[in-house]
């Protein structure tokens, strides 16, 4: 098959076609050049053939004026060929294009076999998205497929000598907490695992058994290290084992695999990561477990699986985390006489790469905690060990104004309500985005609600705090084009100061003037369509809304990383496919009108 | 007038009249692109494994118009070779004789003009197989892509060496790549070097 068309079916819609399918397009299209300036299809004319691009810019003009714009592996022109209607719009070629040209009738003989291909032209944004998902899972699965195994998943091994008396041997498994036993035999190594104990122990008496290798399994099934994960499945499913040692080049044993590991290692590491913090008795090992976060991230983010489960189950890591940590850190003296604060994006259980450090730390009145510095520098130094970048405004446990004594907030937060400016409503904002992960929650628990009473009594406060949803303007303009604030980056969009601020601190005004106590920007939509300030439906837009954002963020996010270049919140709008364009223009308008309705209900025009 | 000459001598030599059609004149406006993969870069002692041809009419390429032929090899292909094309044995199971495979060749081509990547080892080897068939050589006339790629590119850079390699002028000419390298899909890279090419009066200095 000619490579290029093989190409097709990694894109949609070809991908919803069948092999056989795929041969009828090979054996009817052409690939076709156009040199700059030339027209594929012309206004009010019917296209003849479907047009698939390998390589080029078309653009889409009504008059002068640009409707939209299609590149690489985009498509056009089939809706028109299925309706029989005639074009509304001129597509030009602006970069030279090198494109398939699928005739018409083979393209309808697709449409009239193929019910998913055909649906495909008369389906929704959202529809799409979900089949580009669908088909993502299924091409990165072959990815952890071709991953090595390495010494983060397998356990250690637990070596014994042949001639060592059975209660001895499991003794010493049960003290190392290993997997299983490895017996060393004077010719190579024989295993032993729990369903070797029921045989010894139904047989002891019988069969007069004392010494470990007694009850081993010999010779053991085993692999050298950095075979592939595939292999390693195959050769345990087809054993039908559950233990499986990993030898070195010297055929000694460096740990051993657990079924299970590796199972939960497909579904997603969070299960292996979230262990090993757990089980951790020292520092290292929960910087290096914490370390392979952006590892998990990464594999389920190109899964599909959408970004706010993402952010869950990463902050539910964080939060076993933080915990560790503070245990770890903290002298037992500590414990329950203070209240460590995650604040920020982190507090909101939205962060999902590593943005930065943002914490605080609340003690109780009376309490004085000794080498408060040396601790609190030890903790901020273990976060930098992580790969948290530090706070860039200082909102750290390190800084003396986000560690000191709950009174010393409480003032804060009463004259950040009285008498607002502009450092008081941001360091407002922070502190009710909080969320206590570990130590006595109820000490923030109580600044807490003078914090929503406050809020609640000073009834000017609120437009005030609400202003800043209008810092930033809308990054689309007239006909929902794109437009770029920033010159030096140009046709990008900064998706966080152009939408996600907006939204996010939109719904922290409303969600404060309600008193809702959860800090997760969802839940607090969720919160506020309970109580009845936004119909479900609007509240469902907005969760979506939320979603394509955050999920584009961490796209470009780990498309920066992947490419070596800092992670920033700038997003390439060429870059993004038709689909992917047009999701987002619909986002950015929710936001648009989600900004005016937060401006109506705070009367924003009369703050100045 | 050498040409013409030449022309004439070589069509005496046709042994099968079958194939006059290669000495008319041709108004299809198509050009024929082909690509062999052969055992090795000598014409005299290497064999042709595959060939790969598509046309090309005004800017399209009609790949629905392709062939792509593999040969019966008589000897066995080197490791060398194999690596190389990536052409097992095993693929070789619809492969046909020579004569089979000149023949169909000649009917695809009839008196189109040929173009091609370092198009005269293609031909050399084509003819080595028409002149003890049919006592001919490929009287086609040949356009090669390196050649007209040489004389775009020559005058931004008058004194300079031009790198003529495959990838170098697929990079240059910003073509989009094709992982697969068999006769066919080599063709069509060729045939978009032409197209391109054809469509650009002088290529900007890298």
């Amino acid at each position: 098959m000619i490579a290029l068309l093989e190409r097709l079916q990694a894109h949609l819609p070809f991908s919803l076609l069948q092999r056989q399918e795929l041969h009828t397009i090979e054996s009817s299209a052409k690939i076709a050049y156009y040199p700059n300036g030339e027209k594929c299809i012309s206004a009010q004319s019917k296209p003849e053939t479907f047009y698939y691009i390998i390589k080029g810019v078309v653009e889409v003009k009504k008059g002068d004026e640009l409707i939209d714009l299609y590149h690489d592996d985009d498509s056009f022109g089939g809706i028109e060929i299925i309706e029989e209607q005639e074009s509304n719009y001129d597509y030009i070629v602006t970069e030279e294009l090198i494109c398939y040209e699928i005739p018409k009738e083979i393209l309808l003989q697709l449409c009239e076999k193929n019910d998913a291909f055909k649906h495909y032209f008369f389906s929704s944004i959202v529809e799409r998205i979900e089949m580009i998902k669908a088909y993502n899972e299924s091409a990165k699965m072959a990815d952890i497929m071709v991953a090595r195994i390495d010494d983060s998943i397998w356990h250690d091994a637990c070596v014994v000598d042949a001639d060592m008396p059975v209660i001895k041997a499991l003794a010493k498994l049960e003290s190392e907490k290993a997997a299983a036993l490895l017996v060393k035999n004077p010719e190579g190594y024989g295993i032993v695992t729990d369903a070797d104990l029921r045989k010894y122990i139904l047989h002891t008496e019988t069969e007069n058994l004392k010494w470990i290798s007694q009850i081993q399994s010999y010779p053991v099934i085993s692999i050298p290290e950095g075979e592939l994960f595939f292999n390693v499945l195959l050769l345990m499913t087809g054993n039908s084992i559950k233990h499986l040692p990993v030898m070195n080049e010297n055929g000694e044993p460096v740990g051993v695999l657990v079924m299970i590991d590796l199972l939960s290692y497909f579904a997603n590491q969070s299960h292996l990561i979230g262990n090993q913090i757990e089980k951790a008795t020292d520092l290292e090992s929960v910087i290096s477990a914490a370390k392979r976060i952006d590892v998990m991230i990464k594999t389920l983010h190109y899964k599909g699986v959408k970004s706010r489960y993402i952010a869950r189950l990463v902050s539910e890591i964080h939060k076993k985390m933080y915990a560790r940590i503070f245990e770890l850190i903290f002298p037992k003296a500590w414990h329950d006489k203070c209240t460590l604060l995650l604040l920020g994006s982190e507090g909101r259980g939205e962060q999902i790469l590593k943005t930065d450090q943002d914490n605080a730390m609340i003690f109780e009145e009376e309490f004085v905690p000794k080498d408060k510095k040396r601790f609190l520098l030890k903790f901020t130094e273990t976060l930098d060990a992580i790969g948290f970048p530090r706070c860039e405004g200082n909102v750290m446990v390190i800084n003396p104004k986000w560690a000191k004594g709950a009174e010393a907030y409480r003032k804060d937060i009463k004259r950040w309500i009285e008498s607002p400016d502009a450092e008081g409503l941001m360091d407002l904002a922070i502190f009710y985005d909080a969320f206590a992960v570990a130590g006595n929650v109820d000490i923030f628990k109580s600044l807490r609600d003078t914090l929503i009473k406050e809020a609640g009594e000073y009834t000017t406060f609120l437009p005030h705090f609400a202003k800043a949803v209008e810092s930033f303007e809308s990054p689309i303009g007239l006909f929902s084009r794109f437009v770029s604030m920033d010159k030096a980056h140009k046709n990008e969009i900064d998706i966080k100061k152009g939408a996600l601020f907006a939204l996010v601190h939109g719904v922290r005004a409303l969600a404060l003037e309600h008193g809702i106590t959860k800090t997760n920007t969802t839940e607090r939509i969720k919160a506020l369509s309970n109580t009845g300030y936004m119909g479900k439906e609007e509240a469902s837009n907005l969760i979506e809304t939320f979603e394509v954002l955050n999920t584009l963020r961490l796209h470009t996010r780990l498309e920066k990383l992947e490419h070596g270049k800092k992670p920033n919140n700038f997003v390439d709008w060429r870059a993004l496919n038709k689909l992917e364009r047009d999701t987002l223009k619909e986002a950015l308008k929710i936001v648009e009108t989600f900004k005016k309705r937060v401006a109506y209900h705070f009367h924003l025009s009369n703050v100045s | 007038m050498f040409g013409a000459l030449r022309n004439k001598w070589n069509r005496k030599g046709l042994k099968d009249e079958r194939f006059d059609f290669l000495f008319m004149d041709d108004n299809s406006g198509e050009v024929v692109v082909f690509d062999c993969e052969t055992t090795g870069l000598n014409p005299k002692k290497d064999e042709i494994i595959s060939i790969g041809a598509v046309k090309i009419k005004d800017n399209r390429i009609l790949t629905n118009e392709s062939i792509h032929i593999y040969i019966k090899q008589e000897k066995q292909i080197s490791h060398e070779s194999i690596t190389i094309h990536k052409i097992r044995h095993c693929d070789l199971e619809h492969a046909v004789t020579i004569e089979k495979a000149i023949e169909k060749f000649l009917h695809f081509i009839e008196g189109r003009t040929l173009a091609g990547y370092y198009l005269e080892f293609d031909v050399a080897m084509i003819n080595k197989y028409t002149k003890r068939m049919y006592g001919i050589t490929l009287p086609n006339k040949q356009e090669e892509v390196s050649a007209i790629y040489y004389d775009k590119k020559i005058p931004t850079i008058p004194q300079g060496n031009i790198d003529l390699r495959f990838e170098t002028i697929i990079e240059d000419l910003a073509l989009p790549k094709l992982q697969a390298h068999d006769a066919l899909n080599d063709a069509v890279m060729t045939a978009m070097i032409y197209l391109k090419l054809k469509n650009t009066k002088s290529l900007r200095r890298t």
